[in-house]
């Protein structure tokens, strides 16, 4: 007998494998997403294009939100996914609230919140690299980076999405000054890390987009920064290639 | 009544010797003392009106509305515990919506009416309810023009031209009794309606009342049941009080 | 002659197998696997729409096809909730007409149970509604086989319109196609709006010749299409305009002679 089955009314199907599901509950729209923790600030950005295999289906669709609680979220992949999870995460910070006379979610509480919530699909997964960003107990910058399904670690800076691969080294390298050397020292002492400012993080930011939206279909149109210090959450806009 | 002590009165769903299940006649009783309500049957819709007891100064005024819509061409007005009626109006809106799915086309108002009463006279059958403490005037328009019935706490409905409930309902009644449904207009009938509201409460006068009045015409709401506009509402009030003045005249002449 | 057809008797037991009982049953408490919508089955194609200075245009001609068979050509398949929100629906014919359902249920709701008149639902309402039911029936792997657009004003009073797919997946733009739409109609209607925010410079005129364009062009070019299509323009401060068995204008198929196979052009 035949493996593959269809759903006809004549004959034995009960012993044959079930049926094929051809619905797809994914899809993949693209964009990229960036993360950077500061010394007394932090940065996520995300590019605002969203698509559908070759399809641009907008130039202007944010990816990057402000969840409250001084606190910058993004999901990025399979956008509906994405939309799903930020909208549940922002649930419940207003519930947290209720339940806890109006207290602040701190970094470290959101960052394990929200692996619940992913974890909590882990047989039917968001399909998205979720970051989020804000300033931890001490005001120091902080980002959070996860998988899928909930694995997450603080970092000082991830990117994630369709042109993660591209950017990522280049942070390596930037950020966290891998692979660079004293000079004079013959490659023997590594340039010890310290922080970036603001200013130089945020070209770096550029400088990362326009060259994933050079190399990358799925990314670029616009660039949308958000950038939370004590001060709260403010939002910074430059195009990007439209090609 | 004569059935306290017999035990009669204590259960629904149990007939007294004389064939009365008393449970459903004291709920007419928590309707006699409601606010009135009419319902007027005109030759181009249907007028809804109800007497609003302000049970408190510190009520927000023109809110808290008391006459409902079951569809967007029923709507509905009743006396006794509004809870009751809530309910029953769910019932209704649930029916309204299960008929529109199945047949694509508005329920008709009879066949509304006619499940409701069904579903009202369920809760005489068993001893572990208790009848609904309301009586309701239901109207509507449909494809065979203006419907207008009113529903009993037994589930007993009839179809009326003119329907009046609540503690000033007799009152309410001798002025309905005098109207020419052959001719009346919704435009009359809302100035009508708020001049037997207002007699009514000549009933009810301990209290303060405010005056709800709503409509359902083909031609002037486009067959959906809605709050009567500001300006007739004004005029209506003006008319209601202009007659009660007369009448004071008249009155101090003779 | 006997009437019920399950009297007819079935094919050949010997040949075709003992009828499976469990097929009828599937779901609960079945052996055999719960069917849910694996596909769609009279469908409609594109739905396009734009925003202008003042409002929002949307077009869908009235299509329904079985696979390649035009079936049904008096398709109605934009659909008004409310006094300004209309929904353009492609896709599942049947899907979207349990779409009309409930949105008919939730205007019902919110705007005629126990409301005085005040907060209507507004486009931006409707919109999110249909993203959670979309994205939740796709998440019950059960989709509404459907691409939508929403269009009318946002709480501000805009003009507001936004997609969302059998995915849930959602996004908006000032030009917004669904189906072969979006590779057809799109491109002619971002040239007349080549950034998003600048639909405060379009004119009704504008939109609405742009409109008709690309219903042409897809007439031209999409099988599954046809010139005879409905048109709603949703304006502020004006009762929706809905028109309906608009024609394809300014027809030319004087390429087609040209084309080998089609007209007179020998191989």
């Amino acid at each position: 007998m035949s493996r593959t089955t269809v759903a006809s009314e004549y004959s034995a199907e009960i012993q044959s494998t079930p049926i094929e599901h051809r619905f797809n509950p994914y899809s993949d729209n693209g964009g990229t997403v960036l993360g950077i923790a500061g010394k007394d600030f932090a940065v996520l950005a995300g590019d605002t294009r969203h698509v559908t295999g070759y399809n641009i289906n907008s130039r202007y669709e944010p990816r990057v939100f402000d969840v409250g609680d001084n606190i910058v979220m993004t999901a990025n992949g399979f956008a509906a996914d994405g939309k799903a999870l930020i909208d549940r995460f922002k649930n419940q910070i207003k519930w947290y609230k209720f339940n806890n006379g109006g207290k602040k979610l701190e970094m470290q509480s959101a960052a394990r919140y929200i692996q619940q919530l992913l974890y909590g699909k882990r047989f039917f997964p968001y399909y998205v690299s979720t970051l989020i960003a804000g300033l931890d107990e001490e005001g120091r910058g902080a980002v959070y980076s996860y998988d899928p399904v909930g694995s997450y670690e603080r970092e000082q800076c991830r990117a994630g999405g369709a042109a993660a691969s591209l950017i990522m080294p280049f942070l390596d390298n930037q950020v966290n000054f891998k692979n660079q050397f004293i000079p004079g020292t013959d490659g023997k002492e590594k340039r010890p890390f310290e922080y970036l400012s603001l200013q130089e993080v945020i070209e770096l930011v550029k400088d990362a987009f326009n060259s994933a939206a050079e190399r990358h279909i799925h990314v670029g149109d616009g660039l949308e920064i958000l950038i939370v210090t004590k001060d709260g959450v403010r939002t910074e806009y430059s195009p990007l290639k439209r090609d | 009544m004569t059935a306290i002590g017999t035990g009669y009165d204590l259960s629904n769903s149990v007939f007294s010797p004389d064939g009365r299940n008393f449970q459903v006649e004291y709920a007419m009783k928590a309707v006699e003392n409601g606010g009135t309500s009419i319902g007027i049957k005109c030759k181009d819709g249907i007028v809804l009106a109800v007497e609003k007891i302000i049970n408190s100064k510190l009520l927000v005024p023109g809110t808290n509305r008391r006459i409902q819509t079951i569809d967007r061409h029923v709507g509905v007005a009743y006396s006794g515990l509004l809870p009751d009626g809530r309910r029953l109006v769910n019932i209704g809106r649930d029916e309204a919506q299960n008929y529109k799915d199945n047949y694509k086309v508005p329920i008709s108002v009879p066949f509304l009416v006619d499940t409701i009463g069904n579903y009202v006279q369920n809760y005489t059958c068993y001893n572990s309810v208790r009848p609904f403490g309301i009586v309701g005037i239901i109207g509507g328009v449909d494809d065979n023009g203006p419907h207008l019935y009113m529903i009993e706490p037994s589930g007993t409905f009839w179809g009326y031209t003119g329907a009046a409930t609540g503690k000033g309902r007799q009152t309410a009644k001798s002025e309905l009794e005098k109207l020419n449904y052959e001719e009346l207009t919704v435009h009359e009938a809302i100035k009508i309606a708020a001049k037997i509201i207002h007699q009514a409460h000549e009933d009810n006068k301990d209290k303060d009342y405010e005056l709800e009045i709503t409509w359902i015409s083909k031609e002037h709401t486009n067959g959906r049941h809605e709050l009567v506009p500001e300006s007739l509402m004004k005029e209506a009030i003006k008319y209601a009080q202009e007659e009660d003045e007369e009448d004071e005249d008249e009155e101090m002449e003779s | 002659m006997e009437h019920n057809p399950f009297k007819w008797g079935r094919p050949d037991d010997a040949v075709y197998g003992a009828y499976n009982h469990q097929i009828a049953e599937a779901g609960v408490n079945s052996l055999f696997p719960k069917m849910n919508t694996q596909n769609p089955i009279i469908t409609g194609t594109s739905v396009i729409g734009i925003k202008y200075k003042d409002g929002v245009i949307l077009a869908a001609d009235n299509m329904g096809s079985y696979g390649s068979l035009m079936r049904f050509s008096n398709v109605e398949r934009l659909l008004t909730i409310g006094e300004n929100t209309v929904v353009g629906v492609s896709g599942d014919i049947s899907d979207a007409q349990q779409l009309a359902r409930y949105l008919d249920s939730l205007e019902l709701q919110e705007n005629v149970y126990d409301n005085d008149g005040e907060n209507q639902l507004k486009a931006v309402n409707v919109h999110e509604y249909l993203t959670k039911l979309l994205y939740h029936r796709r998440s019950q792997m059960n989709p509404l086989w459907n691409a939508l657009i929403v269009g009318g004003f946002d709480e501000a009073g805009e003009p507001f319109m936004k997609s969302v797919d059998l995915l849930g997946v959602s996004f908006s733009s000032s030009t917004l196609a669904t189906g072969f739409g979006a590779h057809l109609a799109v491109p002619l209607l971002r040239q007349v709006i080549p950034e998003d925010k600048k639909y405060v410079d379009v004119t009704e005129e504008q939109a609405r010749k742009v409109i008709e364009d690309c219903m042409r062009v897809l007439f031209y070019r999409d099988a599954r299409s046809m010139d005879k299509y409905s048109m709603v323009t949703i304006k502020k401060g004006q009762e929706l305009k809905f028109e309906k068995d608009l024609v394809v204008k300014d027809q030319n198929w004087r390429f087609a002679q040209n084309i080998r196979g089609y007209g007179n052009a020998q191989q």
